[in-house]
């Protein structure tokens, strides 16, 4: 006699985050609309075998009234040479509501489908947070925005703890903090971010505490604006205590004009949108490329000058790919010197690293002057606009990483 | 824009508007008008290229209404044939 094992039928975006990490293969029906798919889909270490059938081509072409009959009709006619026999088929829409229906009727027909749970909008909100170091003296947690490849950071010690570069759902730093018993004394941002909505003020509020950046962020670049949300001027040099840990801020113009970077105790570099793990940021998201990138390079030359066991934790990632074997995505600046291809770029001079960045330009977002704008306090979204603004992946490295 | 039916679908999460749609519209005459009318903010692009695969509608409009400080996406489709 056997033993009946029920097959799971949906995945929740925290398993599939560890499939997509550990690099599990399984094969990926994705029933969003063209647009919304090729703007943004799935990604994993591993290369996921993808097709993208919109469900109303499904339900018109399928013909019954019924969901599930139609899949089963769509996919007996169509589909049968498409689709693996043996192996997980992920289903994935944009809220996970029709996925469900396709997988249920795919299951039916004796495929191994699973729906994920909440889809690409539960995957969007989904957050990790992994220790970097962990001690009494200081803990840095990397909390990971995996499918925008946002990083933000929260450092601790003795109790306190400082977040840089929050991100809109604060409940999560919140919750990690009671849960590790931490009191947040300090909120950073390393700028004015272009590519998602700072939670660096909501945290502030809730917490009671400071909210600091660099005052030539708080000027909208496009609009020439200044910023209607109350921050603390930051400024180089400047240096925080956090239970018995030193944070102190190197102002590298370039990115933006109010960049910064953090450095921890001599040692940990939180780079903000400067160095990354396979790339640089871009000098062009103020909309002055030109006259912004020869500082850029002067940041950089200045990052460089760093010891080489500085320890790298960027602002952003472009590829699951890039992360470590514990997930997180670091390096060494030694490392990267010998592998980042921008930072070897760098090291050829000004007018070299000028020309190179301005030739690696992707596209400009048109909704990063509105994200700008949001954390400058000059527009102030409801939670369906917000989303809607951060959709996708970060655009904020150079284009050599997209490749 | 004149219509002949109105099916509300507002609450209805995909793929609910489109499914519902689609009956309403089989019920109707050729070249009648079919109102839409859905909160879901993902039925603007998704009734477009349902447009674009069915051959026997045409998408004639969409526009966005405020009711209550919330966003209703109206769609008016015709039957083609």
């Amino acid at each position: 006699m056997t033993t009946a094992v029920k097959q799971a039928t949906e995945w929740t975006a925290q398993e599939l985050y560890e499939r997509l990490y550990r690099g599990d293969l399984f094969f990926v029906l994705d029933v969003r609309n063209r647009e919304e798919f090729s703007a943004w889909k799935l990604e994993g270490r591993a290369k996921l075998p993808t097709l993208n059938i919109p469900y109303f081509e499904i339900l018109e072409e399928g013909g019954k009234d019924d969901v599930v009959e139609s899949v089963v009709a769509y996919a007996q006619a169509k589909l049968v040479s498409q689709l693996p026999k043996d192996g997980t088929i992920l289903v994935v829409c944009a809220k996970g509501g029709t996925s469900a229906f396709v997988a249920e009727g795919l299951r039916q027909l004796g495929y191994d489908a699973v729906n994920l749970a909440g889809g690409m909008k539960a995957w969007g909100d989904f957050y990790q947070i992994k220790p970097v170091v962990e001690s009494q003296a200081l803990s840095i947690y990397q909390v990971i925005r995996p499918a925008r490849g946002c990083l933000s950071y929260i450092v601790a010690s003795q109790g306190e703890a400082a977040v840089i570069d929050p991100l809109r759902h604060i409940e999560h730093y919140l919750n990690f903090a009671k849960e590790k018993n931490l009191r947040i004394k300090l909120v950073l941002d390393t700028h004015g971010h272009a590519d998602h909505i700072s939670g660096g003020r909501a945290l502030a509020d809730k917490v009671n505490a400071p909210y600091h950046f660099h005052p030539y962020d708080a000027i909208h670049p496009i609009d020439v604006l200044p910023a209607q949300l109350r921050f603390e001027f930051l400024r180089d040099g400047q240096e925080f205590s956090v239970g018995s840990a030193t944070i102190k801020t190197i102002h590298i113009p370039g990115h933006t004009l109010g960049n910064v970077v953090y450095l921890v105790n001599e040692k940990y570099l939180m780079t903000g949108d400067s160095i990354f793990v396979e790339s640089v940021a871009r000098p062009d998201l103020g909309g002055r490329g030109e006259a912004w990138a020869p500082l850029h390079y002067r940041a950089f030359e200045r990052l460089l000058k760093l010891p080489d066991s500085t320890v790298i934790l960027p602002g952003h990632f472009s590829q699951p790919k890039e992360a470590n074997g514990q997930g997180l995505f670091m390096a060494t600046l030694g490392e990267l010197k010998a592998k980042n291809e921008g930072l070897q770029m760098v090291q050829k001079g000004e007018q070299a690293f000028v020309q190179y960045m301005l030739s690696s330009l992707p596209t400009f977002p048109p909704q990063y002057v509105d994200i700008k704008r949001v954390n400058a306090g000059l527009l102030v979204p409801d939670e369906e606009k917000a989303s809607e603004l951060e959709l996708g992946k970060n655009i904020c490295a150079l284009a050599q990483a997209y490749q | 824009m004149t219509f002949d039916k109105v099916l509300d679908a507002r609450g209805l999460a995909c793929p609910m508007p489109i499914v519902k749609a689609r009956q309403e519209i089989n019920q109707l005459q050729v070249g009648q008008v079919l109102k839409v009318l859905s909160t879901d903010r993902g039925s603007v692009k998704d009734f477009q290229g349902w447009a674009q695969t069915a051959k026997n509608i045409q998408l004639l409009a969409q526009e966005t209404q405020t009711e209550n400080g919330k966003e209703i996406y109206v769609h008016y489709i015709k039957r083609t044939s």
